[in-house]
């Protein structure tokens, strides 16, 4: 779908944008959208390509912002070196939720990853962390905030390192997804027992989706933070999670670019619409819903099972006008 | 005084409705074969109508009929426009009835607003030991029961036999002529109508929200997780042990930690007892 100079254009289109239009507000919005869309793709690195549909992948992204404005914040980091610290928290969270992971299946792993992030969720909306000096309380619902280098950064520089990040993050996950380890983790999204009979390490791997793809999560997160400047409850919240899996539904689970188009698409519309949050949620909701309703294997599964079907029933006809002309 | 014996006895009153949204969850994933993640919409949908009807004069247990029947519509729109077409594939299914679930949660949202709504339960008697005995906890309580009675009598009778043997055997039952689709999506709407009741009959316990649905939801995962389809009375027994510890850490910590404790109990079960708890559809995808 992706293929030819499509993407190309596309980047060029992005890259343009900000001297066509000055509009600060439509630039935050794809600044944002830009970071969200490398967070989508995160989650197919976990739920497309190897298989493991989980509906907690905002633990990651959350444990980054969080660790960046507690790190700054608190602790009195540098901005970059918190941001730097973010990512390896986030790798060992999502490897920590891989370990318990790994040995189940099916719907389960999405019950789990559910209930732990719900449960994130719930401890960072309730509890209230105490400033140093001051003695104010931050957390809760209002979240704390990130202390940032700058007092406030320019939409060009913001839009154009959102961009910049988005397209690094996401040809290393396609890298990834390719090499030799994507290719197992495809076999084990594919069938667990044909993987496993053919002697791969299931659970090793497993974890390693989950790493691999919490770290990404979490370098999202990190930009999150440094893009918005606080880390709130929202971010590691269900809607969160559960937008990521809508984009990769929409866009094609396993593809990496799919997902990425999709969430900076239905990003984009929505909130460039200024649609209030809840509506927003809806429309996921309801695109979601219709889109599993006609491609129960996602739309790319169900594009390939057709394509699939094509073909065979092309060879079919081939074959047999073959035969026709060897006949007498 | 002690606060234990009113905790528990709520919790009693709280864990029995509980038991019968639990068991319309285990009937899902038992005839089914799927996992609901939209069961804890239906039971604040129950609370909602409860709402709506208690502020137009009609107060009570009453509100549980209405409340049913307008989630077993819905539930039969859901499970033979969604659930049956998608249900074997690991991937729709889950995450598609999530979907639901936040699609109520935004829509109630909007419809009654994001602030926690309260419905008057009537002055409680006075129990032995200064307890308080609370009307609609007793109504909800006796209410369950008597409907778990039933559907354990359902379960074990001729009308109940195209229920566990599509269960069974889906194939066996297609081919001595029951309706195997038909079954399914009455048994889906039958349930959600089960956790509306539950909803509407607990509607006064406590602040109804948008999300009020979530720790029910959870409840019942954890119930289905180690009881199953089969014995509606190990159900009922869990589900009060959970609605006591869920008051006791709501009591003792704060309400929003009770939440936080059967989440951390359906990681702890399922990082325990990884292979096959129960049998649940899509082998496919």
């Amino acid at each position: 779908m992706f293929r030819g100079g499509w993407l190309a254009a596309g980047i060029g289109l992005l890259l343009l944008f900000p001297l066509l239009s000055p509009d600060a507000y439509l630039l935050d919005v794809l600044t944002t959208g830009f970071l969200l869309a490398s967070f989508a793709a995160s989650w197919d690195v976990v739920g497309g390509v190897a298989g493991q549909v989980t509906l907690g992948h905002a633990l990651p992204f959350g444990a980054a912002t969080y660790a960046c404005a507690l790190l700054s914040r608190l602790a009195g980091w540098p901005f970059p070196l918190a941001a730097a610290a973010a990512v390896p928290v986030a790798a060992a969270a999502g490897a920590g939720v891989g370990l318990l992971a790994a040995p189940l299946s099916g719907p389960f792993v999405a019950l789990l990853t559910l209930a732990l992030a719900e449960a994130a969720h719930e401890v960072a909306a309730g509890h209230a962390f105490l400033s140093g000096p001051g003695g104010y309380a931050w957390g809760g619902e209002g979240g704390i905030p990130v202390a940032l280098p700058w007092v406030d950064a320019p939409p060009f520089a913001s839009y154009y390192a959102a961009l910049g990040f988005l397209c690094l993050t996401t040809w290393a996950m396609l890298r990834f997804s390719r090499s030799g380890t994507g290719l197992i983790l495809r076999a084990i999204a594919g069938s667990p027992l044909t993987a496993q009979a053919s002697g791969v390490p299931i659970v090793r791997y497993k974890l390693l989706a989950f790493s691999v793809g919490s770290a990404f999560a979490g370098a999202a997160g990190a930009g999150f933070a440094a893009h918005v400047g606080r880390a709130t409850a929202g971010d590691l919240s269900l809607e969160l999670s559960f937008q990521a899996a809508t984009a990769a539904a929409v866009g094609g689970r396993g593809t990496v670019v799919g997902p990425v188009v999709a969430a900076l698409a239905f990003h984009a519309l929505l909130q460039g619409l200024s649609l209030p949050p809840a509506v927003r949620v809806m429309a996921y909701a309801s695109i979601l819903m219709v889109t599993l309703r006609f491609f129960p294997g996602g739309v790319a599964g169900t594009v390939r099972e057709i394509a699939a079907r094509l073909r065979v029933r092309e060879g079919s006809r081939r074959s047999r006008g073959r035969r026709d002309r060897v006949g007498p | 005084m002690s606060p234990l014996p009113q905790i528990l006895l709520d919790g009693l009153f709280a864990g029995g409705a509980y038991a019968l949204m639990a068991a319309g969850m285990a009937l899902i994933l038992g005839v089914v074969k799927v996992i609901n993640l939209s069961h804890g919409a239906f039971f604040s949908l129950g609370a909602y109508v409860a709402y709506a009807m208690a502020a137009r004069g009609v107060a009570g247990p009453a509100a549980a009929v209405p409340a049913a029947a307008i989630a077993f519509a819905f539930g039969v729109f859901l499970g033979k426009s969604f659930v049956n077409p998608a249900r074997s594939h690991p991937f729709a299914l889950p995450v598609g009835t999530l979907a639901c679930a936040l699609l109520f949660e935004q829509a109630a949202q909007l419809a009654w607003g994001p602030h926690p709504l309260a419905v008057d339960g009537g002055v409680p008697w006075a129990g032995p030991l200064g307890v308080a005995v609370r009307r609609w906890g007793a109504v909800a309580f006796l209410a369950s029961a008597a409907l778990l009675g039933g559907l354990k009598l359902l379960l074990s009778s001729r009308p109940g036999l195209p229920l566990k043997l599509v269960a069974e055997d889906e194939e066996i039952a297609a081919s001595v002529g029951m309706d195997v689709e038909a079954v399914r999506y009455l048994t889906f709407g039958g349930a959600c109508a089960m956790a509306a009741a539950a909803g509407a009959l607990l509607a006064p316990a406590g602040a109804i929200t948008p999300t009020m649905g979530r720790l029910p939801l959870v409840l019942s995962l954890i119930v289905v997780i180690v009881a199953g389809m089969e014995s509606v009375g190990a159900v009922f027994l869990l589900s009060i042990a959970l609605g006591i510890l869920g008051n006791v850490c709501a009591f003792y910590l704060s309400p929003q930690w009770s939440y936080v404790a059967l989440l951390c109990v359906v990681a702890l079960l399922l990082a325990a007892r990884p292979a096959g708890i129960v049998t649940v559809a899509g082998r496919r995808d």
